[in-house]
């Protein structure tokens, strides 16, 4: 329930209740006012009908009296001449409205009856009034016969007393409507008669309908002398009984008066009804006004609490400002100190999510966002990333504490920032930092990163200690590298892996180096099932003798035939076999293949040796020379048939267990070759321990050899040490037939190369040695 | 309760100076309270044989109509005495009675007299006049042997009562009806004994008052 609708309630209700209450009581008031009143009214009423009872017999007495002087009449009554007496008493009766008269003797006997042709001597029942009519008029209601008469007993003097003269005149509902009408006799009035069984008898009333005597008395013997509240027919009445004076001879009667409430209630239900509106229009007045008065208070509050959703929802900007003064007004400033409070801690806590604490430079992952951002706002206008990390970060840390390396990246982040000047620098990670450089090439990237390596190169001194700290470089240039700021980032890491452990340790990115690229995650998964499936197949490229002019030999290399990307070269997924650890599996597989093909080609009396190349990690394989002798077993081939193939750097720097690899190879009376010889860091000395047989001169060296003779020389000296140290030469990539002519000049042993022959599957190497002018039986022919 | 007055008469009879030789009767009369009841008629029958008084000769009275009234209120007559009405006043009056004794009744214009009624018969003849209603008189007719009014003072005296048993009845115009009429029994022993007695009697209202209107209820 709203604030508005609660204070509306409020009101409402309790203007309500109160009306209610008010209503209640002056309605209380009121009736019990009208009660009141109707037992007083009733009160008068009660001696005002016995009153007009009165005055009814006075006049009917009168009548009576002046009856009783007609002369006739009392000489028909002197000389009691009965049938004369009758019909003047009716006649008389007539005119003073009397239902029935009567000739009284003196001693109570009833000497005439108007309505009794033989009254045989009968006494008249009401003794009392005859003896009162003795000295003068008597008159008294009484019930005679189930009807209630008023009579009157007059005495007639001729001139003596000589009888009296009863008149009796009925007071029906006749009687009291007439009464009514001539006085302020209450509507509601009953005669009841107490009947000798002590209950009463309603015989006259003058509203037929009501039966407030039935009610009132309700065959009660006892009669109150109060007014009494009365309910009749769902209505409401005082009612009150009066006893009227009755001859003594007489049952008793009452009057009974009946003071309608809902009457008397009648004129206040105008006030009522108007009341009633006066409320309805109250109500509607206090609903309106409470709602205008809750609009008021509620609609700022309302503001006040969108303002609040709004701040919620990080929207810091000052509440709307709000006129009224006091507790909203107090809110709404509360409101605005707490939005920018937290605007503020915001802003801090933000600020340290996206600083380094040690540097004081963003994170990486600000700096990504930050990169991001640039790169979509200046599209088209390129940039470079340089990810600059200390190599012996990590060694140092290890050494000499966080503390140290703290400070000693803080020197650093300073040192960064002067090369830098406005480019972007922030910590990478732990040993590294990046910087970039918006709209600036591969050339302006080169030259910071010299830069950066000059600064940094200093070494970090602190006390007596002086720190190298050993920076590289990496660069990833934008768009060339990549468009997402992410892909920057990683591409420059994989430049500073290059970089690392180089004299010049700066790398630009390089994709075809990358082993990182995505594409390959999904072959190293696929590598495995490729051996299983036979997608792999091995291609043979011819190596030429040069001294006899026949191919006497072949390179075998391993190819895949991928199903959807289709031939794939060795140098994409052997680096990736060498990570995954497949590496083993598939030389021997490549083992396998040359050696039975070895053997396939030896039954057809073709005799060539295999030269097969072997990974790095294959010489961690202590069990490799065991297998490979297994091999030569199983086909019937002879080891020196083999010639394996390693890169320098494969055998630089290896240990001894390698090396112990390589002889136990040698022992069993295979070759050993050195693979891209002449680009890596060998050293004669050290190829001396070895069990070389063979050099093969990188092919870099034979692609510029028709070019330059600095080349040339760098060619023949290789071939000439080569042989003074007593290894077989073998030149790759022969391309031409100057550079064939050269090598053969020069007394190189094989060449190989597409001049000759690019790599080929078996069956098109068999027909191309049979069509081969270097074929040995095509030479003797 | 004015109008519920009842009179009750108290005869008193007492011991009066009588002419000597001859027994006297004092009769006292009153009302019920006390009061003194004039016009009273007390009659002494003889009962048993005894000297009866000699009976005087008829003669005429006259009633005489003044001032709207019959005076006197009340006259006693032996059968064979007559009566004469005469009006002194300046109205006319009609004079009137049922009574059975004698039946009449007349128009008497101012001064005139009525032609003597003689009045055979025993009884009370009441008088009225028809055009004044309060007018009323008696005429007493009785062969009583003793006859006399109460006066003003109640008291009605008898004189010259042989010896003998007599009956004493009190009679009033305005006795309540059913009240009865007191009859004592008188005995004179001695020709010279005076005697007294005392009737109380219940009355009604004087009818030649006139009503009080203003007082009346019912």
């Amino acid at each position: 329930m709203s604030f508005r609708l609660r204070l509306a309630v409020f009101l409402v209700a309790s203007l309500a209740i109160l009306q209610s209450v008010t209503a209640v009581l002056v309605y209380e008031v009121t009736r019990r006012q009208v009660v009141a009143e109707g037992k007083r009214q009733l009160a008068i009423a009660g001696a005002t009908f016995a009153r007009q009872l009165d005055d009814v017999s006075t006049r009917v007495s009168d009548n009576v009296q002046v009856l009783t002087l007609d002369f006739a009449l009392r000489s028909a009554i002197a000389q009691r001449d009965r049938d004369t007496l009758r019909s003047a008493l009716r006649n008389h009766g007539r005119r003073i409205g009397a239902a029935r008269m009567l000739l009284i003797e003196l001693d109570g006997t009833i000497d005439a009856d108007t309505q009794d042709a033989s009254p045989d001597q009968r006494k008249f029942p009401f003794a009392d009034l005859v003896e009162g009519a003795l000295e003068k008029p008597s008159a008294a209601l009484v019930a005679w016969e189930d009807q209630v008469f008023w009579i009157v007993v007059v005495p007639v003097h001729a001139p003596a007393l000589i009888g009296l003269i009863a008149a009796s005149i009925p007071v029906d509902e006749t009687f009291l409507k007439r009464e009514q009408e001539q006085s302020a006799l209450p509507k509601t009035t009953e005669l009841a008669v107490q009947n000798s069984n002590g209950t009463w008898v309603v015989v006259a009333r003058a509203n037929p309908g009501n039966a407030l005597a039935d009610r009132l008395l309700g065959g009660n013997t006892k009669r109150s002398d109060t007014p009494a509240l009365i309910e009749v027919a769902g209505r409401e009445y005082v009612a009150l009984a009066t006893p009227l004076r009755t001859s003594g001879q007489s049952r008793p009667i009452v009057a009974v008066l009946g003071y309608s409430l809902d009457e008397a209630l009648q004129p206040y239900r105008s006030v009522a009804l108007t009341w009633a509106v006066l409320l309805a229009l109250g109500l509607v007045a206090g609903l309106l006004g409470s709602v205008l008065i809750a609009r008021g208070v509620s609609r700022p509050i309302e503001a006040l609490a969108a303002t609040a959703r709004r701040i919620a929802s990080g929207d810091y900007r000052p509440a709307a400002p709000v006129a009224q003064a006091g507790e909203v007004g107090e809110l709404a400033a509360a409101l605005t100190n707490m939005a920018e409070a937290i605007s503020e801690r915001e802003e801090h806590i933000r600020f340290q999510n996206a600083h380094d604490d040690a540097t004081g430079l963003m994170t990486r992952v600000a700096a990504e966002a930050a990169i991001q951002q640039m790169i979509d706002s200046e599209t088209g206008k390129g940039g470079s990333l340089l990810m600059v990390a200390l190599a012996r970060l990590p060694e140092i840390t290890k050494t000499l504490g966080h503390a140290i390396s703290d400070r000693l990246m803080r020197d650093a982040a300073a040192r960064i920032r002067g090369p830098a000047g406005s480019a972007l620098v922030a910590r990478a990670s732990d040993s590294e930092f990046l910087v970039w450089m918006c709209q600036a090439g591969q050339g302006d990237a080169i030259a910071l990163a010299f830069r950066l390596l000059d600064v940094l190169g200093e070494p970090y001194r602190e006390a007596d200690i002086a720190i190298d700290v050993a920076p590289a470089v990496g660069i990833a240039l934008h768009p060339l590298h990549g468009t997402k700021a992410s892909a920057l980032l990683q591409r420059a890491e994989v430049a500073l892996f290059a970089a690392l452990g180089v004299d010049e340790p700066v790398a630009v990115y390089d994709p075809v180096a990358d082993p990182h690229r995505p594409e390959r995650l999904s072959l190293m998964s696929e590598l495995r099932e490729a051996i299983d499936r036979r997608q792999l197949q091995m291609h043979y490229q011819p190596k030429l003798n040069l001294t006899t002019g026949v191919i006497d030999g072949v390179e075998g290399l391993v190819r895949w035939q991928h199903p959807k990307l289709g031939l794939i070269g060795p140098d994409m997924f052997i680096p990736l076999a060498e990570e995954t650890g497949n590496i083993r599996r598939l030389t021997r597989w490549v083992l396998a293949s040359c050696i039975a093909q070895a053997h396939a080609w030896d039954l057809r009396n073709r005799r060539l040796r295999f030269a097969i190349n072997l990974s790095a990690r294959d010489l961690d394989d202590a069990d490799l020379p065991h297998r490979v002798s297994e091999l030569l077993a199983i086909h019937g081939v002879k080891p020196h048939q083999i010639l394996l193939e390693i890169t320098e750097s494969a055998v630089m720097g290896k240990p001894d267990a390698a090396i112990r690899v390589l002889r136990q190879l040698a022992d069993l009376g295979i070759d050993l070759a050195i693979d891209d010889f002449g680009v890596g860091q060998s050293s004669f000395a050290y190829l001396r321990r070895l069990p070389v047989r063979e050099l093969k001169i990188d092919k870099s060296f034979l692609l510029r050899l028709a070019m330059g003779a600095e080349d040339r020389t760098i060619v023949r000296s290789i071939v000439e040490l080569g042989h003074r140290l007593g290894y077989r030469v073998t030149a790759e990539g022969v391309t031409d037939q100057t550079s064939l002519d050269y090598l053969g000049e020069i007394g190189c042993d094989h060449a190989q190369g597409f001049f000759i022959s690019r790599a080929l599957p078996p069956d098109a190497f068999d027909t191309f040695l049979t069509a081969s002018p270097w074929h040995r039986e095509n030479l003797l022919t | 309760m004015r109008w519920f007055r009842f009179a009750t008469a108290a005869v008193y009879i007492c011991a009066f100076s009588a002419p000597a030789g001859a027994a006297g009767l004092g009769v006292r009369i009153s009302d019920a309270r006390g009061n003194a009841v004039s016009d009273a008629v007390v009659t002494v029958a003889l009962q048993s044989s005894g000297s009866v008084a000699p009976v005087p000769p008829p003669s005429t009275r006259v009633i005489d109509q003044k001032n709207e009234t019959f005076i006197p209120y009340i006259e006693v007559f032996r059968p064979g005495d007559k009566v004469v009405f005469r009006n002194s006043d300046r109205t006319r009056h009609h004079a009137y009675s049922f009574a059975p004794a004698r039946q009449f009744e007349f128009v008497l214009a101012p001064g005139e007299s009525s032609a003597p009624l003689q009045l055979d018969k025993l009884g009370v003849i009441a008088v009225g006049c028809n055009i004044h209603d309060q007018m009323i008189t008696y005429l007493y007719v009785t062969d009583a042997a003793h006859v006399a009014r109460s006066g003003g003072d109640g008291i009605a005296q008898l004189a010259n009562l042989a010896k003998g048993e007599y009956d004493v009845r009190v009679w009033h115009p305005q006795l309540r009806p059913g009240a009865g009429v007191d009859t004592q029994r008188l005995t004179i022993a001695d020709a010279t004994e005076l005697k007294d007695l005392k009737f109380t009697l219940s009355l009604l209202p004087d009818p030649r008052l006139p009503p009080d209107r203003e007082r009346a209820g019912y």
